[in-house]
């Protein structure tokens, strides 16, 4: 790839395009590919195409299938019906093609906080935070496949090989620190999803926009420091003699700004070798902060430190993490795929995550953060009412549900407290305001000053979108 | 018979009517927008009324999809109106409901009609609402916002006059444009430079000292060619270019979606590739064979790899077998999607894709020609088929024995390591043996006509046909095992002991020996083969205890009872024993698990819980017995009777210190690295396209699988214009002649695509930019080619030259435009910032793979062994789906070049991807260069990087001695081909001296003039 053409496809792509990115500047393109920062050390430009809700993102990812009917769908009509068999003509197509009996919640519902949103005690301290929630009642997937409805989740379509959201973030936004990375992965302690990496992807973009992986504990970032030991006078002379190097390579070669970025791009790294293990090192919280968020509880630890490091990421300009609920498909089960038994599998995985995330939120209110951040909590899907088991049979654990199920959001630009959207009385399909995961894209990039349809990068063809071809901003969520 | 309905765009008329004068038509043909009153007599239906029509109403109001009963595709249905009644009165706007929509912003939905558009719809009505061609062919011309058939890389190849035949065909086109914008070539560079340059452009690697020493002291005029000469001729060379085409086949190694399973025969298909490179085989036959070697060279193994590029994207094993019948369709029409956009856009740089829910936005492919080319590939499944790999390789069998002979020195080399630790464990255990009395079990079953334990309360009672016979206990594996009465005790840490034999080798999943919670929900057992049928395994619930112990096979003759144990440690280590010793290797799990006296039982027969499936064991226990500690090896070998001793490997590495610990663990990685590869040699399979039955293919309405619309038959894309884009099919062809038909059309000297394509692809990688800066993409989206005539000669060239690119890399690097300097020209620059016109040469970055192969090749340590099953730099486990955990590998065998690592799509090179090496599941045409400090912290930090600089401090000591001056001018003559100047000899002895030669060359592999050639 030549010098002339720093970030080829987006450069070139300038001189002969005629759509899409009228109201992106070229400065500003080369700013967010770390070029024109890079020199002048400025904070990038990011893409703006009206006033933003919210500044920052965090995903937190639930992988598996949480249930809406046992979280935040409540459906009396189940109660009626438990343990008889689904009153209907046609047959749903799911996954594992069991329609067993209905089965009511395992969880008691209740109206919580001044809003009165039913939410049930399957998460006993976010409902106590109902009435910072925006919950999306009406989700549908394409699939009712993990991986695919995974990558819908992410990235809007169901294969392989497309950007993730972070990814879209940090290129549309770029980040806020220059010695962190924009787009931060946590994966669960327990291992990484299905996918592992293909979950952060930057597909087509540039591959600076790809998910940077951070552990909450042991070595944060890969080749952070030197794989051994270095003395610090060693590491100190060896910079000062790469720059003599660099400096005399370069005296006949002007013109060349690539070879300057390069060199500052070594300043950056001295930094971040700072940034990360300050950011890292949550023994610096107080212990009523570290209480608060679950650090050394037997079952909130992990998840706990995740949300801890998560807060800090943002205090210091991160600009999306991406924070993962869940490991692994297949059995011993680490994730939220109760095909067998829903009171075992999801007490265990809300009871890892319940504490930690409310914690989140609070933190993040009181420090006056949670109205310029937005949070995201979805599954890739829902789960069936009735149970996956033979016709007839009442079983104990449910199957994946692409047809409706329940996502929410909470911080800057929503509608606190409410709930958008209504499946059927039995929560199997969205009726009423039915969202897709394009519609939910627009929306979070809506927030964030985005119009989806020309957040845009050309690839193969295309103009390609998080949002494909569709995707409406869901109006009845926002402020 | 079903015949489809294979439209016949009108070829001749096309290439008739447009080849005299395409030149003109390269850019958008901006249709007149009507002014003022004259509106009504310059309104021209096709140009101006038709692309209006198709672009904003057709979509919705088609032959096919005549929304509110609408069609507007036709005049006659255009004047009949739909559901409403009449639309469009010729002349009469008032009774135009067309125009109440329009001009109301009702329609179209979403985005109305600009005032311009407006203007000339109603221009158009008022003026008598003429119709021209019937029905509206939207394609027909190129508009502002479309390409049409008029597009100027779908005409025909003519062969450019040169302009200066005396020259370089190259420099005269170029020269030609850069005198029209008053500019000149940047000095020709010089040999140094040269060498470097053409070096890494054609073999990916830096020039040797003594190939830099020689060309600048060769002094034949046509040393420059005969330089070419040889690195063309290089095996490297193929290499470096099958890594570029890897790109565009969007090459992984790996299933993708949920499970990625690994796909460890593919690899066949990248050294089909590479050899094809080598060899120079004609592009038109690596294409053809790529879309249907399978069915043109039946016979020819490699032939059959070679059709991988069809299946080299990923594969929703998941989704293919899943229950759902309607959602099974959109995965095949995913998977399809794939295929149609990988020879698409490879093949002539058309993105047929966007055709899958409705007709291209901006290129002449209609919907149904997407379904026509689904048609083609609908007989392409993945999968794998019979091979032969030694056909690949005339050394096939040097290289099995070479890779014998590597492992054979690793296992010298580790017994070496450990024959120390191992001599003093023995004598150890000598000298415990023969202190040693058998150990005391607190159960004991000897079966001598009863089911009692002699030792203990756990006494046994039969199920289903258990019975003892001559001192044994015989099970049936049907019904038959016999459960005991519950502990009298907890049980934590144990072993379990018996002596078995079984008629049938070859049953799976029955229990000898169990251990269980009353309820059988938690269970440890010495089980038979259910994992892998022929081996022992402890068996546990959910396997939460189960590993391979990599033991040997069962081989026993049915009447001989083998001694079998299993010890279960504190600290969670399992133990499998065979007859006395060691059974495989030791692991360590989460454990051990305690049975709660009075809540658990001992099984013999069943594995655990209740009766059924494979749960049973076919068999006879002599005996059996159960103790409540972990025995030592020396008790296990004393119960067993044995006196020879094995000394396990798990001893050895407890006995070792960290060093010696990870030096073991390299060697044995490398080992199962190894031996993997020997396997895959061996394979007899190659993953590729297994054809099946090729459905009948129907348009999809928006691509939606339940909404068929009308049958088609396979086909190419007409606005080609050759006649070989009707494959004269039926609908329900058979996949050999749709592929058949398939190559053919593509690979048509005539096709105006096919070698425009890949000339300016080749082009792309020896400038960093192609003449057409999107080589995937010749469309309207795409770029505009800077030289189009350069591209037509080159192409013409091409095919006259028998698709011979090693001829075409020829004329391209031989030309002055190549070996111009890369000297900035600021005054060239305000000129030409993007350096179109090729004023200089453009500097490049050296791309991820290079700049590891450099840094091997530099540091003396690269392997460069050319071909073969790839390396692993991951280890890998299976839970359901299988992952990855990377690691830098250490061993000669893994310091092969970058193209020989294992491109796993969820087991991305974190070192590789630093440096923009792309996702795997990407078609990837043109490389991002990004500049990262996480760039600069993997080049200064990461392992590979660190070792390598003390192979390069090594080497640079061996071949110039202790003096630093010395070895800094025999550094730089080997990282960047040139004399080392005064004061960095100055600068870098103080260096060197205070911080030693390893850190030094650290400092060179980051430095720029390493990862960048001018």
């Amino acid at each position: 790839m030549s010098i002339n053409n720093l970030s080829p496809t987006r450069r070139d792509f300038l001189s002969w395009s005629t759509a899409g990115i009228g109201a992106v500047a070229l400065t500003d393109l080369l700013a967010r590919d770390g070029l024109v920062a890079d020199e002048a050390g400025a904070a990038p430009q990011i893409i703006q195409h009206h006033p933003a809700a919210a500044r920052r993102v965090i995903h937190i990812v639930l992988n598996g299938g949480l249930s809406q009917i046992d979280s935040f769908d409540h459906k009396p009509a189940l109660e009626k019906w438990h343990g008889k068999p689904l009153d209907s003509e046609e047959r749903p197509d799911v996954f594992f093609g069991k329609v067993g009996n209905l089965r009511q919640s395992d969880w008691q519902f209740a109206p919580r906080g001044e809003s009165g949103l039913l939410v049930s005690n399957l998460f006993p301290h976010l409902a106590e935070l109902a009435d910072e929630l925006t919950l999306i009642r009406s989700m549908t997937a394409e699939t009712s496949n993990h991986t695919p409805a995974t990558f819908q989740e992410h990235t809007g379509f169901r294969l392989n090989g497309f950007p993730v959201m972070g990814a879209w973030l940090s290129y549309g936004l770029g980040s806020e620190s220059d010695d962190l990375p924009g787009f931060v992965v946590i994966p669960d302690t327990r291992g990484v999803p299905a996918g592992g990496s293909i979950n952060w992807t930057n597909g087509f973009l540039p591959v600076r926009h790809q998910g940077t992986t951070l552990r909450s504990t042991g070595t944060a970032i890969d080749d952070l420091f030197p794989a051994r030991p270095v003395s610090a006078t060693t590491e100190q002379a060896s910079r000062q003699l790469l720059e003599t190097l660099n400096r005399r390579h370069l005296e006949s070669r002007e013109g060349n700004d690539e070879l300057t970025a390069r060199m500052r791009s070594y300043e950056l790294a001295a930094k971040m070798q700072l940034a990360v293990p300050e950011v890292s090192a949550l023994e610096s919280e107080t212990r009523h902060t570290q209480q608060m968020y679950g650090l050394g509880g037997k079952e909130t630890n992990d998840f706990g430190r995740s949300c801890l490091l998560t807060r800090r990421l943002l205090e210091r300009g991160v600009r999306f993490v991406q924070l993962f609920s869940g490991g692994a498909f297949g059995s011993p089960r680490i994730n939220w795929d109760g095909h067998e038994d829903m009171v075992k599998n999801h007490t265990r995985e809300a009871t890892r995550i319940d504490q930690p995330v409310a914690a989140l939120l609070r933190d993040l209110r009181q420090r006056g953060m949670l109205d310029d951040t937005l949070v995201l909590f979805t599954s890739e899907f829902g789960r069936t009412p009735f149970t996956q088991s033979d016709a007839g049979v009442l079983g104990k654990g449910r199957d994946h549900n692409q047809y409706g199920f329940t996502v929410w959001m909470a911080g800057g630009g929503l509608k606190h407290g409410t709930a958008y959207g209504a499946t059927d009385e039995f929560g199997l399909r969205s009726v009423e305001d039915v969202a897709t995961w394009h519609d939910f894209h627009a929306t979070v990039l809506h927030l964030l000053g985005i119009d989806h349809e020309r957040l845009t990068y050309y690839h193969n063809g295309i103009q390609r979108r998080i949002t494909d071809v569709s995707g409406e901003v869901i109006d009845g969520v926002l402020s | 018979m079903i015949r489809g309905n294979t439209t016949n765009r009108s070829f001749t008329r096309l290439i008739s009517a447009f080849a005299p004068y395409w030149l003109t038509l390269l850019f958008v043909v901006v249709p007149q927008i009507a002014h003022g009153d004259d509106a009504a007599a310059t309104v021209d239906f096709d140009r101006q009324i038709a692309p209006l029509l198709a672009a904003r109403c057709l979509d919705c109001h088609n032959a096919t999809e005549q929304e509110s009963g609408l069609d507007l595709s036709q005049s006659k249905t255009a004047l009949a109106g739909g559901d409403s009644g009449e639309v469009l009165v010729p002349g009469s706007l008032d009774e135009s409901l067309l125009w109440d929509y329009v001009s109301g912003d009702l329609m179209p939905p979403k985005k109305p009609l600009s005032d311009k558009e407006k203007a000339l719809l109603k221009a158009w009505i008022e003026s008598g609402a003429k119709w021209g061609r019937d029905p509206i062919d939207p394609f027909r011309f190129t508009t502002s916002a479309r390409a049409g058939y008029d597009w100027w890389c779908l005409q025909p190849i003519a062969k450019p006059e040169l302009p200066d035949a005396s020259e370089n065909p190259v420099d005269a086109f170029v020269r030609t444009k850069l005198k029209q914008r008053g500019l000149s070539p940047a000095p020709p560079a010089d040999r140094r430079t040269l060498i470097r340059r053409l070096s890494f452009d054609l073999l990916g690697l830096p020039p040797t000292p003594e190939e830099v020493d020689a060309f600048i002291a060769d002094k034949s005029p046509t040393a420059y060619e005969d330089l070419v000469e040889r690195l063309l001729a290089s095996p490297h060379y193929g290499e470096r270019w099958a890594r570029h085409w890897l790109d565009v086949a969007r090459y992984g190694e790996s299933q993708g979606f949920e499970r990625d399973k690994l796909r460890d025969n593919f690899w066949a298909y990248r050294d089909w590739v590479v050899q094809a490179f080598n060899n120079d085989m004609p592009y038109d036959e690596f294409a053809r064979l790529q879309l249907a070697g399978d069915i043109l060279k039946p016979g020819d193994s490699s032939a059959i790899a070679a059709t991988g590029f069809l299946v080299a994207g990923a594969y929703d094993e998941v989704g293919q077998k899943q229950q759902s019948a309607a959602m099974r369709a959109v995965v095949r029409q995913d998977e399809l999607e794939d295929m149609v956009s990988v020879v698409g856009q490879s093949f002539l740089g058309l993105t047929v894709n966007c055709a899958r829910c409705h007709d291209h936005k901006f290129d002449p492919i209609s919907q149904a020609e997407y379904y026509r080319m689904t048609s083609a590939l609908a007989g392409v499944r993945h999968g794998e088929r019979e091979f032969q790999p030694n056909t690949l390789f005339d050394d096939y069998d040097q290289r099995l024995k070479s890779i014998q002979a590597a492992l054979a020195e690793l296992q010298d080399k580790r017994e070496r390591l450990i024959a120390p630790i191992r001599q003093q464990l023995l004598a150890r255990r000598h000298d415990e043996i023969k202190s040693i009395t058998p150990p005391e079990p607190i159960s004991e079953w000897l079966f001598d006509g009863d089911l009692r334990d002699s030792r203990g309360t756990l006494h046994g009672t039969a199920a289903g046909e258990a019975v003892v016979v001559d001192g044994r206990l015989v099970l049936d594996g049907e019904a038959a095992y016999v459960s005991t009465a519950p502990l009298d005790a907890d049980l934590t840490v144990k072993t379990l002991e018996a002596w078995v034999s079984l008629p049938d080798l070859k049953q799976q999943g029955g229990g000898v020996l169990s251990l269980q919670t009353l309820d059988g929900n938690v269970f440890d057992a010495i089980v038979f083969g259910e994992r892998q049928a022929g081996y022992w395994m402890a068996g546990s619930d959910h396997f939460r205890r189960t590993a391979d112990f990599g033991g040997t096979k069962e081989t026993a003759a049915d009447d001989d009872f083998v001694h079998v144990a299993i010890v279960y440690r504190e600290d969670g280590t399992i133990v499998g024993y065979r007859n006395g010793q060691p059974y495989g290797k030791s692991y360590q799990k989460p454990g051990p698990v305690a049975f709660p006296a009075g809540d658990s039982q001992v099984l013999f027969g069943l594995r655990h819980g209740s009766p059924g499936g494979n749960r049973l064991l076919n068999g006879s226990i002599d005996r059996a017995r159960l103790y409540d500690r972990a025995l030592s090896h020396a008790e296990i070998a004393a119960s067993a009777g044995v006196k020879q001793l094995v000394i396990d490997d798990s001893e050895i590495l407890a006995a070792a210190d960290s060093h010696l610990r990870q030096q073991l663990d390299r060697i044995d990685f490398e080992t199962d690295n190894l031996r993997s590869q020997l396997q895959r040699y061996r394979a007899d399979k190659v993953y590729a396209n297994v054809p099946d039955k090729a459905d009948a293919v129907h348009v999809l309405r928006r691509g939606n699988p339940a909404q068929p619309a009308d049958l088609v038959s396979a086909g190419g894309i007409a606005a080609t214009g050759i006649a070989t884009a009707d494959f004269g099919l039926e609908a329900d062809a058979p996949d050999a002649d749709r592929r058949r038909e398939l190559a053919e059309w593509i690979t048509d000297p005539k096709n105006p695509l096919f070698a425009r394509v890949i000339v300016n692809r080749v082009w792309h990688y020896h400038f960093g930019t192609g003449l057409v800066e999107t080589p995937n993409d010749f469309g309207f989206n795409g770029g505009r080619p800077s030289h189009p005539e350069l591209i037509d000669w080159l192409a013409s060239d091409l095919i006259e030259q028998g698709w011979s690119l090693k001829h075409l890399h020829r004329t391209i690097v031989t030309s002055a435009t190549y070996r111009q300097s890369s000297q900035f020209n600021s005054e060239a620059a305000a000129i030409d910032g993007d350096n179109r016109l090729l004023w200089r040469k453009a500097p490049m970055r050296l791309e991820a793979e290079d700049v590891r192969d450099a840094v091997l090749s530099v540091a003396g340590q690269l392997n460069p062994q050319i071909g073969g099953p790839g390396f692993y730099d991951f280890t890998t486990h299976v839970q359901n789906a299988q992952f990855y955990d990377m690691r830098d590998p250490v061993g000669a065998s893994f310091n092969r070049r970058s193209l020989y690592r294992t491109w796993v799509r969820s087991g991305r090179s974190g070192f590789l991807d630093v440096f923009d090496c792309p996702d795997p599941s990407t078609k990837t045409p043109a490389r991002a260069v990004t500049t990262t400090p996480l760039q600069a912290l993997s080049m200064m930090n990461n392992s590979f990087v660190l070792r390598m600089s003390d192979h390069l401090a090594e080497r640079l000591t061996k071949e110039f001695g202790d003096d630093p001056a010395a070895q800094i001018r025999g550094a730089a003559r080997l990282a960047f081909g040139r004399r080392a100047a005064d004061e960095e000899i100055s600068a870098g002895t103080a260096f060197i001296k205070q911080h030693g030669l390893p850190a030094y060359c650290r400092v060179l592999f980051n430095s720029n003039e390493f990862l960048y050639v001018d």
